[in-house]
């Protein structure tokens, strides 16, 4: 290496260093303060505890908000993979027209920014006369993470061998049980990866979710409700929370990630 | 591949209590109806009725279901919402630009380590996808603010004499915050087409006689520009959508056109004037994905 491309390098991992920081650096903040009180000089350092957690419990609208959130994404992730699944099975067992069609489709909510995909659920449901609520948020949340699950069932699905298959055909199995005894015991790994990633896309998901929620609010969506009003440590606090469920979410799905391609 | 759904229904008459060849046939219909018929009932019909929507009009709040053009000319008509339209195409753009440079710098210093620190960097470059939406806007406006830290510090180092409110409701503040998000979006996509890169090239280049240097702009520069350009356009979508980011950091002056569009459906109750907004959108994002996909495809011939 001559100097010139030293400096370069160095300079390089300098401005990686502070891209890092800009990165972590809000969320790092933001956790820290929930453990201090907030007066009218700053923050007071002498005040660090676990106060504000405590007051998070006392919140009966957040609690109301964390359980919708819950509820939308279990329900989101168990239509979805039964539908994903479906389809993938489908699309697998036979030579089908339309394949790519239906693929473009179901990857259209992914590709399209989320306020398109928010506008055109909203305008429908209205047409249909379906009012606004919990049902409504569920449904936008099927259609957004159907893609991510059908896709890697699918990956999972075309390393399989189709003699699998015809051999349990062949010994007599039908079509259904040769479903549940020889194919879906294979794709566990695969379903449980794209179930946690799904659950936490559903968990995150704020622009489409807007457009579709009616008088219960899911967590995103109560939380930017507290921050229009101000920063108080008990926000910081459920942030904190909620930094630490949806990180924990994504490495446990991306450890799964690895070993489900591991043991392909 | 052989039909194995038709195999399977070769097999029936093994099994007692088959259904009759007539019922089999009305179920393997069902079956294609609900295949075909499920995702677009889910997604396409609502994106048809959204289109739909965007030729009619509102007259007192109500909708008019008549063909018109008039929302269409009336955001070409409005030098506001043009205006609104290009400074949020030149914001986006600025954002995917700025997601280029770093994120190259980013994914260039990870691809070049090597073993589990390499792994660790890479996990840490995408971990932020994971981070809250909402949380990130709270943060940054927490850092950015009048009381933030980022005021706080060059007041404390004697930078400034009064926190600034430079850095926060403004367009700038949009294009601060909308990086911060979004940059992780292009480490990945910029990381894989580096990735690409055939290793033996690299040793032929040092082979040759190249330093690394001369290696990096003759070889590693052109060959994953292609890739991390349709990362950064990626960006660029994802930048052109959002709504609440402009709305929760740019105060009156960081209007955009995705707060135009959340604003018809909200306070002005226009929304086929909104759908119609919404199709401009569209379009823009079809045009950029066609864009990648020209970028990619004259990437891969090479």
């Amino acid at each position: 290496m001559t100097a010139t491309e030293r400096i370069t390098i160095t300079l390089l991992w300098a401005i990686g260093a502070l891209v890092f920081v800009v990165l972590y650096g809000p969320a790092f903040m933001v956790v820290l303060l929930s453990f201090f009180d907030i007066n009218r000089e700053g923050i007071d350092w002498g005040s660090f505890g676990f106060q504000w957690y405590a007051r998070l419990g006392d919140n009966p609208q957040m609690l109301a908000a964390l359980g919708n959130t819950l509820l939308v994404g279990a329900c989101a992730v168990v239509l979805a993979t039964a539908l994903a699944l479906g389809l993938a099975y489908y699309m697998k067992t036979g030579v089908r027209r339309g394949r790519a069609f239906l693929e473009f489709v179901i990857f259209l909510p992914f590709v399209l920014p989320a306020i398109i995909t928010g506008i055109s659920l909203l305008i429908a449901f209205r047409e249909v006369g379906l009012e606004r609520s919990l049902v409504t948020v569920t449904i936008g949340h099927v259609v957004l993470i159907l893609a991510i699950i059908y896709r890697m069932v699918m990956i999972r699905l075309e390393s399989l061998e189709d003699s699998q298959i015809e051999a349990s055909l062949d010994l007599g199995a039908n079509g259904w049980q040769t479903f549940l005894h020889v194919v879906l015991p294979q794709l566990r790994s695969a379903l449980v990866t794209s179930g946690l990633l799904a659950f936490t896309l559903s968990f995150d998901e704020t622009l489409v979710t807007f457009f579709l929620v009616g008088g219960d609010a899911t967590l995103p969506i109560r939380l930017w409700a507290m921050m229009r009003v101000g920063f108080t440590p008990e926000v910081n606090a459920l942030v904190s929370i909620v930094l630490v469920v949806t990180i924990t979410l994504a490495v446990l799905g991306a450890m799964s990630l690895k070993e489900t391609m591991a043991r392909r | 591949m052989t039909d194995l759904s038709l195999a399977a229904s070769g097999a029936g008459p093994m099994i007692a209590g088959a259904p009759s060849p007539h019922r089999r046939q009305l179920r393997r219909i069902a079956l294609r109806l609900a295949v075909y018929g499920l995702p677009v009932l889910l997604i396409l019909v609502p994106l048809a009725t959204f289109l739909v929507y965007s030729f009619w009009t509102t007259v007192d709040g109500q909708v008019v279901q008549t063909f018109t053009l008039a929302n269409y000319i009336d955001f070409l008509a409005k030098p506001v919402y043009r205006g609104v339209f290009i400074g949020t195409l030149w914001l986006a753009s600025i954002v995917a630009a700025t997601s280029l440079i770093f994120g190259y710098i980013i994914a260039y210093l990870v691809w070049r380590l090597e073993g589990r620190l390499r792994y660790l960097l890479l996990l840490l470059s995408v971990i932020p996808l994971a981070m809250n939406y909402i949380v990130k806007i709270y943060a940054m406006r927490n850092i950015l603010g009048y009381n933030g830290f980022l005021n706080w510090l060059l007041v404390h180092t004697g930078i400034l004499d009064t926190p600034s409110k430079l850095f926060i409701f403004n367009q700038t503040a949009v294009m601060i915050t909308m990086a911060v998000i979004y940059l992780p979006y292009a480490i990945l996509p910029i990381f894989l087409s580096l990735e690409r890169i055939s290793p033996s090239l690299l040793a032929a280049s040092a082979d040759l006689g190249g330093r690394p240097g001369q290696t990096f702009r003759n070889v590693v520069l052109p060959l994953s520009l292609p890739g991390s350009i349709v990362g950064a356009l990626f960006v660029m979508v994802l930048a052109l959508g959002d709504y609440l980011t402009p709305q929760m950091v740019g105060g009156n002056q960081g209007f955009t056109f995705g707060r135009a569009i959340w604003s018809q459906f909200g306070m002005a109750f226009n929304w086929p004037f909104g759908a119609a907004l919404a199709v401009v959108l569209l379009l823009s994002v079809v045009l950029i994905i066609l864009v990648a996909a020209a970028i990619s495809r004259h990437a891969r011939v090479k």
